[in-house]
C-alpha cells in the first residue's frame, strides 16, 4: 500500500465539499430509511442523476453514504412503528418494537444506531485491508455452494418463527409458490403470470415487503386504535434511565461482532443480500443465547444482531465489486452504473489505474459512518418525535408513504392492487399467527435457490459424486440437515408439551 | 367514456403547440428504459438523455421500467399518448425476438423506430484460464470433452444448441439470469463458455475474460481480431440496435426533432466517450427508414432460427 497515495486520498476526503456531499447523502438516506415504503434501491436510482454534477469521488461517496443512511434509518420506523421499510429491518422490529413499548424507545434506537455504525465501520475496515486481495475467494462459491447456503438459510430462518410446523410450512410454501412467479430463467416462458405483463419479472418485491411488513401493520394498529384507543402509542417520556449504558453496550458487543461477521460473509457472496444477512445474524444470536425465550420480547441483543449485519452487508457487497467487478447486490449493481456514467469501470483495474480515487472512496466511507453516528445520535431526539404524534395521524401518513413508494416503482394501479393484496395477506397472517417472516424469507430466497439448484443439477449432469469435490457445499448441506432435524424434533417436543399429559390410546 | 373524452381533449390541448416545430418540446420529456438502473442500456440512456437535453432545451427525465427484458416497458409505451414526450431507449430484441416465444400484447407495427445510436454487442466469452480461447478451440475441445455453456436468452441457447448438434458436442446449457450472474460462473470456471450481451466489457480489460466470437453480424472495432460466427461458417447472427422508439401516431415534425436530437447525441463527445470507452458499444447513427426495414428483417430471421 502506497502511503503517499493514502495521504492524498485522505486529504481529499476531508474537504468541505466532500463533507457536504457525503453528509447530504447520509441525511437523505436516513430520511428515506425512516419513511416506510421508500427503499434503498429507489433512493439510489433517484439519486444517480443528482451525481452528474459532482466529482466522481464525491458522487460515489454520496451514493454509498446514501445506502448506509437507509440501512441505519430503516431501524427507526421498525423500532418505533413496527413498520419496517425494508425486509432487512424486519428482524430489527422483532425486538425493537417490544422494547420501545416497554418504555425504552430511546435505548432501542441507540442500540440500533450503535450496532449499525459499528457493523458499518468494521465491515469497511475489513473491506479495505483484508477483503479486496482475497475477493477471488468468492469465486469458490459456485452454484453448488450457493444452493446449499440458500437451502440452509431457508430452513434456519424458517426455524426461528417457532409455533406450529404446519403453519410454518404453509407460510413458507406460499412464499415459495409466489417466488416462482415470472418468466422462467431458461426458456423465457411465463409461469403463474396469468397473462399480466407486469408479473413477468415476478411478484414485485417492494409490494410483497411493504405490504406484508408495513401496510398490514398499519391495518393491525388501526384496528387496535378502534378498541384500545390511547394505550397503543409508544410515548417518548423524559425518562433519565432510558438510554444506553455501559453494561448494555458490553452485553451487546459480542452480538455486534458476530453480526458484522455474518453480514460481511453474506455481503461478500454475490446475490444473497441484506435480508438474509440480518435474519441469519438474528437467528445465530438466538441460538447462541443462554436465554432464547427472551428474544421477541425486547432483548437489545436482537436489535444489535439485526442492525449490525444489515449495515455490514453494504460495505461487504463492495468486496466482489472492487475485487472482481461483480456486484454483491442490487444497490452495488446500481453503483456500477453510477461509476460508468462518470467514465470509470469498476473492478480490479480501479486499484491499479486510479488508486487515489479508490482510497478516497474508502476514506469517504469511513467519514460517512462517522457522520451517520453524529447525525443519528443528535437526530434521535428529532426522529423519535414521531412517537409523540397520535396514532390516528401517524397511521394515514404511513399508509400514504407505502402507497407512494409503490407508485415510484412504476407499476401503476396494478402495483397498488398487488400491494393491497399483500397487505391483506400480511394482516391475516398476523391475525392467525402464521409467520410472515418465514413467508417473506421463502419468497426472497426461492428465485436464487431455484436458479442455483437448477445450475447445479445441469452442470453435474445429475451426478451426486460431484459434491465430494465440493467440501463447502457438503458442509452447508450437513448444516441444513441438522437444522431440519432440530426443527422437527422441537415441533415434536412442543406438541407433546402442548398435549400435557400423554394421551393414551 | 367521459374520461376518455377528457383525456383526448387534454391531449389535443397539450399537443396543439406542435404546429410550430421549433418550439417543440415545451415541457420536460420522459425517456423510458426497459431495464433496471446500472446495466449498459441504462448507462447509455442516461448519458443520451443528458445530451438530448442540450439539443432540445427541455429536461429529459429517465424512468426505469424493468421487466421481461423490456416487454413491460413496451407494453406501457404502446399505451402512452403518441405526442413524442414519452419515448423509449433500448435494444430491439424485445420486438424481434420476445413476441415469438412470449405472449405479449404489442407487435412490431405498434411502434416507430426513429433512430439507432449504438450497435448491440453479443459475444461468446470464456475465462482466460481455460485451455481454449478461440471459438474453434472450444469446438475442438468439445469434440473430446463434455462441455457446459451459460445462456441468457432462449435465442442464444437455440443458436449454440444448433451449433453443438452440428459439431457433435456433448453440451449442458445452464440459465444465468443475466450478465451479473454470468460473470461469476465464467470467472470461477463453473462453465466452459457463455453468452454475454455486453457485460464482457467490464472483464476483458483485466485479461480475465476473453471473447471467443461475436454473435453480431459484424466484428467489434474494440476486439478487431475476434471473428463473428458468420465468418466461422455458422449461419447465425443476433443483431440488436440501441434505438429511440415511439408509439405509432407521433406527428412528423416531432419525430424529426427527436431524430435530429439523436443524431446530435451520436456526434457528441460525451456520449461517444462513455458508450465506446466504458460499455464498448460502437456508436453508429442509423436513420428511421433503415431501422424500420432492419427490425422486420431481423424478426423474420429470428423466427427461422427459433422454428428449428
Amino acid at each position: 500500500m502506497d502511503f503517499a497515495v493514502i495521504g492524498t486520498a485522505a486529504a481529499e476526503a476531508l474537504t468541505l465539499a466532500s463533507f457536504i456531499g457525503i453528509g447530504g447523502g447520509v441525511l437523505l438516506g436516513y430520511i428515506v430509511g425512516v419513511i416506510p415504503g421508500l427503499s434503498r434501491s429507489v433512493a439510489i436510482s433517484i439519486a444517480i442523476p443528482m451525481t452528474f454534477y459532482m466529482s466522481p469521488y464525491i458522487a460515489i461517496s454520496f451514493l454509498i453514504g446514501l445506502s448506509k443512511g437507509t440501512a441505519a434509518g430503516s431501524a427507526v420506523s421498525a423500532i418505533l412503528l413496527n413498520a419496517p421499510g425494508e425486509a432487512s429491518s424486519a428482524a430489527t422490529a422483532l425486538d425493537g418494537y417490544p422494547m420501545a413499548k416497554q418504555g425504552k424507545p430511546k435505548t432501542a434506537l441507540q442500540v440500533g444506531l450503535i450496532a449499525s455504525v459499528m457493523g458499518d465501520i468494521l465491515a469497511t475496515i475489513i473491506l479495505i485491508f483484508v477483503a479486496i486481495p482475497f475477493a477471488r475467494v468468492a469465486l469458490l462459491f459456485g452454484p453448488y455452494e450457493m444452493a446449499a447456503i440458500l437451502a440452509f438459510a431457508l430452513v434456519f430462518i424458517a426455524g426461528l418463527s417457532g409455533g406450529s410446523i404446519f403453519k410454518g410450512l404453509a407460510a413458507g410454501g406460499l412464499g415459495i409458490i409466489l417466488g416462482t412467479v415470472g418468466l422462467d430463467n431458461q426458456t423465457g416462458l411465463p409461469r403463474l403470470t396469468f397473462g399480466y405483463t407486469e408479473l413477468m419479472d415476478g411478484m414485485p418485491l417492494i409490494a410483497v415487503a411493504i405490504g406484508t411488513l408495513a401496510l398490514s401493520e398499519m391495518f393491525i394498529q388501526s384496528e387496535k386504535l378502534r378498541y384500545e384507543r390511547g394505550t397503543m402509542s409508544v410515548a417518548m417520556k423524559k425518562d433519565p434511565n432510558d438510554r444506553i449504558t455501559w453494561p448494555i453496550f458490553k452485553s451487546i458487543l459480542p452480538t455486534i461482532l458476530r453480526g458484522t461477521g455474518v453480514g460481511t460473509f453474506v455481503g461478500a457472496l454475490p446475490g444473497l443480500g441484506p435480508s438474509v444477512g440480518s435474519f441469519m445474524s438474528y437467528g445465530m444470536t438466538v441460538k447462541a443465547s443462554k436465554d432464547p425465550d427472551s428474544f421477541g420480547k425486547g432483548n437489545p441483543k436482537g436489535i444489535a444482531a439485526a442492525e449490525s449485519a444489515d449495515n455490514a452487508v453494504i460495505p461487504a457487497a463492495l468486496i466482489p465489486l472492487f475485487g472482481l467487478g461483480i456486484p454483491g447486490n442490487v444497490s452495488a449493481a446500481l453503483l456500477i452504473g453510477a461509476f460508468a456514467i462518470h467514465g470509470i469501470t469498476v473492478g480490479p483495474l480501479l486499484l491499479r489505474d486510479s488508486p487515489e480515487l479508490l482510497y478516497s472512496i474508502f476514506a469517504g466511507m469511513i467519514l460517512a459512518s462517522v457522520i451517520m453516528l453524529a447525525l443519528g445520535w443528535f437526530g434521535l431526539q428529532f426522529f423519535a418525535q414521531i412517537t409523540r404524534v397520535p396514532p390516528h395521524v401517524v397511521i394515514p401518513i404511513v399508509i400514504f408513504f407505502c402507497l407512494a413508494g409503490m407508485m415510484l416503482q412504476g407499476y401503476g394501479t396494478f402495483g397498488l392492487i398487488i400491494l393491497m393484496g399483500f397487505a391483506l395477506l400480511g394482516y391475516l397472517m398476523k391475525k392467525f399467527d402464521y409467520s410472515f417472516v418465514t413467508f417473506l424469507v421463502a419468497f426472497i430466497i426461492t428465485p436464487m435457490l431455484e436458479l442455483n439448484l437448477r445450475q447445479s443439477i445441469i452442470l453435474s449432469r445429475g451426478n451426486w459424486a460431484i459434491l465430494l469435490d465440493r467440501p463447502i457445499a457438503l458442509f452447508f448441506i450437513a448444516c441444513t440437515a441438522v437444522a431440519l432435524i432440530a426443527l422437527i424434533y422441537r415441533t415434536f417436543q412442543t406438541d407433546k408439551a402442548a398435549a400435557g399429559a400423554p394421551v393414551s390410546e | 367514456m367521459k374520461t376518455t373524452f377528457a383525456a383526448i381533449l387534454g391531449a389535443t390541448m397539450l399537443t396543439a403547440p406542435i404546429a410550430y416545430a421549433d418550439d417543440w418540446p415545451t415541457r420536460p420529456l420522459t425517456m423510458v428504459i426497459g431495464f433496471a438502473p446500472g446495466g449498459s442500456t441504462d448507462i447509455q440512456g442516461r448519458v443520451l438523455a443528458n445530451v438530448m437535453e442540450q439539443y432540445l432545451g427541455q429536461p429529459v427525465n429517465v424512468v426505469n421500467q424493468p421487466g421481461g427484458g423490456s416487454a413491460v416497458a413496451f407494453t406501457r409505451l404502446m399505451n402512452v399518448e403518441p405526442d413524442g414526450y414519452t419515448f423509449l431507449f433500448g435494444g430491439t430484441t424485445a420486438l424481434t425476438f420476445t413476441p415469438i416465444i412470449t405472449p405479449v400484447e404489442y407487435e412490431i407495427d405498434d411502434f416507430e423506430y426513429l433512430a439507432s445510436v449504438a450497435l448491440g454487442q453479443n459475444a461468446i466469452v470464456t475465462s482466460a484460464e481455460q485451455p481454449f480461447t478461440t471459438f474453434d478451440e472450444i469446438i475442438e475441445y468439445g469434440r473430446e470433452n463434455q462441455m457446459t455453456y451459460a445462456q441468457q436468452t432462449p435465442l442464444d441457447e437455440a443458436i449454440i444448441g444448433a451449433i453443438a448438434e452440428q459439431e457433435g458436442l456433448d453440451l449442458a446449457i445452464v440459465p444465468t439470469g443475466g450478465g451479473g450472474g454470468m460473470a461469476p460462473l465464467v470467472l470461477g470456471r463453473e462453465v466452459d463458455f457463455a453468452y454475454s450481451g455486453g457485460t464482457h466489457a467490464q472483464y476483458t480489460p483485466t485479461g480475465e475474460m476473453v471473447v471467443a466470437a461475436f454473435m453480431s453480424a459484424e466484428r467489434s472495432p474494440f476486439y478487431p481480431e475476434v471473428p463473428t460466427l458468420m465468418e466461422l461458417g455458422y449461419d447465425f447472427a443476433i443483431e440488436d440496435y440501441r434505438s429511440i422508439i415511439v408509439p405509432q401516431g407521433v406527428p412528423e415534425d416531432v419525430k424529426d426533432r427527436l431524430i435530429s436530437a439523436a443524431e446530435f447525441a451520436s456526434e457528441s463527445e460525451t456520449f461517444i466517450n462513455i458508450t465506446e470507452g466504458n460499455t464498448f458499444f460502437p456508436v453508429v447513427f442509423i436513420g428511421q427508414e433503415e431501422m424500420e426495414t432492419s427490425v422486420r428483417r431481423i424478426r423474420a430471421a429470428t423466427e427461422e432460427v427459433m422454428a428449428e
